[in-house]
């Protein structure tokens, strides 16, 4: 690919591998496994935007890592570059061009990848691990927002050290999402801050949570104008609230409802509640997509309120998941994601095995249709 | 240097609230000099350590970590307040513990215990909770702390009677439990004496009863609601926290009764009979009167379209401030100790194997201490404690290396 330039590629690469090497509990819903996956943790994935010919992914690790793969539509995933951080990468976004990658890491920087040349500068700095990372491309300006672990919301202009705009936030950034003109930004102490992003950032609206229990995920969504027009917010206690910014009928028009649960509804066992890892928005259908830290991933129907599929059970939890831009390919990573007990994480020995899977979907926007469980 | 701390706690003096155990100076200046300029990293990277290590904590005496954490906070925020987190970082910990059987005699955490008592709006429940469940029952403390309470509500002799349950208990040390009876003996017999004298004195000139606006009057009778005849001496409460006047009445009722009305009628026998009116109404329920509705307009108001309001509207004032005038959030009627019976109840239903569901994660772990944890930063956390051991190891070997070249 010229696009790379002298970029050159990692580990063996170069097949694609449809689960054959693996057992059924590693990969149940036979999809395609991402080649040269990374060695610990995905802690986030996202495709190329429309403007780029092909499908590109990046995810980003715990083993200080970006990588990127091109996943092609024969469905084999080419590994393409990668770049490091001093620690841990938490998230990862694309320049609309497609040109640039940005990545947020655990040691307090962000950095701009340009993958024509495969260089990395640092364009950010905070006091604390930056969490979440997003492109903004407004008609008067273009930015990078980042949010940290230090009460911050920053804005950068790529070439200068100095952030353009720094917002103080009552505690720390959990996660975040942008889709112009909105930012909404989930905080610890379940603080939930909309912003508003035309002519210049801005603190639009404090909402009182929905949920009762820490936020870990949110995914903004549109209405038919392809406007936004609210947002998905996952909890660490297996719920997921719908909230519209401006309700006719908020009473009536917000909900929130359970998942990532087990299935004991009967009285005799207790019912296991599992984290949230993830929410995405199908780009053409606005079904919604979670996965969780029971290693299932679930597709829903906000406007019928319906759970339209959940995938079989993975043996580890599934820490991301991304469409590509037309939602043709659903990406999920399944890796270790912290939310075991402690006795867990003491134990000595390698990580466990990280993967990350590719799945097609159908003309309604579901992935392998056959070996999915209906409600 | 030491002057100008000495004048700054001078300049702060009633912003500083007062602790048991007396406040260690320097810290007192560190923490006002601090607090200038706002809550500096410093302390916020001191609380970011004291949270991971309760998280990270694998010895064997976790409460040491809470205890701490506790003690530090109570010297770097002399203010108290909301932003110190003491009133939550205490429930958490004595929240924290109460399974653990091996603590509750632990005068760490029975201090713990007194601490979060009062914090409380009613400490005396929160001691009956703990004598009910065994926490503290042989620490003289919490007897001390119990019948001060009761003292400082008035009511001596129950705090008498928590200084004998204390002695039937055998509580520990026992010649401080002695030593604070005494000293409220001494000062109940104290106040008899201070009574009496009183009384004597107030022989040689007895007062005028006097009436005494916005007073709390006993109640008489059986029925609570009947008020005495009489509103004077006696009839008062002792104890009222609303307004008094001491001193001359208010003159209003007094010379109003002397005040004559209407003098040159004093010929009229029978007040005056209302003049017959025509049209007189007479009183009626209005519950069934409804007034028209209003008249729909005929026609559709005009709005300018650009007068729609915008969906959304730039938020000009600082986020911080605007904490100010956020609504109102429902007040919960939840006390501490309503929590900590909940706490209970839940465990005991885990113990007994029929919860309704379970957190497949490690909630303790998220939840402890004064602020949640997520996923990550735990993780980082640990990451972050394995890169600085590593290379305080490259750092040792480096050393050594060195010196063997030396050598």
């Amino acid at each position: 690919m010229s696009l790379f330039g002298t970029s050159s590629g990692f580990g063996t690469g170069g097949t694609g591998v449809f689960g054959s090497t693996t057992t059924d509990s590693h990969n149940p819903m036979k999809d395609v496994e991402v080649t040269s996956p990374p060695d610990d943790s995905i802690s986030c994935l996202a495709f190329s935007p429309p403007t780029m010919p092909g499908n590109f992914l990046i995810g980003g690790s715990w083993a200080n890592d970006v990588r990127c793969w091109e996943v092609q539509d024969n469905g084999q995933t080419v590994p393409k570059a990668q770049q490091m951080h001093t620690g841990p990468v938490l998230d990862a976004c694309w320049s609309d061009d497609g040109s640039k990658v940005f990545t947020a890491s655990c040691d307090k920087t962000a950095k701009m990848w340009d993958l024509n040349s495969n260089q990395a500068m640092q364009i950010a700095q905070h006091d604390g691990p930056i969490k979440a990372i997003h492109w903004i491309k407004a008609p008067n300006y273009s930015c990078i927002m980042t949010g940290s672990w230090d009460k911050t919301l920053k804005f950068w202009d790529t070439r200068s050290p100095n952030p353009m705009m720094s917002l103080q936030m009552p505690e720390r950034c959990y996660c975040a999402d942008v889709v112009y003109p909105m930012a909404v930004v989930a905080t610890a102490e379940r603080g939930l801050i909309v912003y508003q992003l035309e002519n210049q950032p801005s603190e639009f609206r404090r909402i009182d949570s929905p949920l009762k229990h820490q936020h870990r995920c949110v995914a903004i969504f549109k209405d038919k104008q392809n406007k936004p027009t609210g947002f998905a917010l996952g909890s660490i206690e297996g719920r997921v609230a719908i909230h519209y910014i401006n309700p006719p009928n908020p009473a009536k028009d917000n909900f929130t409802f359970k998942c990532h649960r087990s299935n004991g509804t009967n009285t005799t066992t207790p019912q296991d509640i599992y984290a949230v890892n993830a929410i995405s928005f199908h780009p053409v259908h606005g079904t919604l997509a979670t996965v969780g830290s029971d290693g299932r991933f679930s597709f829903w129907d906000k406007d019928a309120r319906t759970k339209l599929k959940t995938s079989e059970q993975l043996d580890q939890p599934i820490t991301a998941c991304c469409f590509n831009h037309n939602g043709n390919i659903f990406a999920y990573a399944s890796s270790y994601d912290w939310s075991k007990t402690p006795s867990f994480w003491q134990t000595p020995g390698p990580m466990p095995w990280c993967c990350v899977y590719c799945a097609w979907t159908n003309q309604r926007g579901l992935p392998n249709l056959a070996l999915m469980t209906t409600v | 240097m030491a002057e100008g701390g000495d004048v700054e706690w001078e300049l702060s003096k009633e912003n500083i609230q007062p602790l048991k155990r007396g406040r260690d100076i320097s810290a007192l200046h560190q923490a006002l000099s601090q607090q200038q300029d706002g809550l500096s990293s410093a302390i916020n990277q001191q609380r970011q350590a004291f949270e991971s290590e309760l998280r990270m904590y694998d010895g064997d005496d976790p409460l040491d970590v809470w205890d701490r954490y506790i003690k530090w906070t109570e010297q770097t925020f002399p203010q108290g307040g909301k932003e110190s987190n003491l009133a939550t970082l205490l429930e958490r910990a004595v929240t924290r513990f109460t399974e653990e059987k091996k603590y509750h005699n632990d005068p760490r955490y029975v201090d713990l215990w007194i601490k979060f008592a009062e914090t409380c709006p009613e400490p005396l429940d929160i001691y009956r909770y703990m004598q009910a469940q065994e926490i503290g029952v042989t620490q003289a403390s919490l007897y001390i702390a119990w019948s001060e309470e009761y003292e400082n509500q008035g009511n001596c002799r129950k705090a008498d009677l928590v200084y004998q349950e204390g002695f039937k208990r055998g509580a520990e040390p026992h010649d401080k439990l002695l030593q604070f009876h005494k000293a409220l003996q001494a000062r109940v017999s104290r106040q008899v004496m201070m009574h009496v004298e009183e009384e004597e004195d107030s022989d040689d000139e007895p007062k005028e009863p006097e009436r005494v606006c916005l007073a709390d009057l006993r109640h008489k009778g059986k029925k609570k609601a009947i008020a005495p005849v009489n509103r004077t001496g006696p009839a008062i409460r002792s104890i009222s926290g609303g307004l008094q006047s001491r001193g001359a009445p208010v003159l209003g009722n007094a010379s109003n009764s002397r005040l004559v009305i209407f003098d040159e009628n004093k010929s009229w026998m029978a007040p005056p009979t209302s003049r017959a009116k025509e049209n007189e109404q007479r009183p009626e329920k209005w519950c069934d009167v409804k007034a028209p509705p209003p008249p729909k307009p005929t026609f559709q108001p005009f709005v300018e379209e650009s007068d729609q309001p915008p969906t959304m509207t730039p938020c000009k004032i600082n986020p911080a401030v605007n904490t100010v005038l956020s609504a109102r959030k429902p007040c919960r009627e939840e006390t501490p100790l309503k929590r900590l019976q909940e706490h209970h109840q839940q465990q005991k239903e885990a113990e007994s194997g029929k919860p309704q569901e379970q957190s497949m994660y490690c909630k303790e772990l998220l939840l402890s201490g004064a602020t949640e944890f997520c996923f990550e930063e735990l993780r980082a956390e640990r990451y972050f404690k394995k890169m600085a051991q590593e290379s305080q190891e490259a750092r040792g070997q480096k050393d050594q290396a060195s010196g063997s070249a030396a050598n």
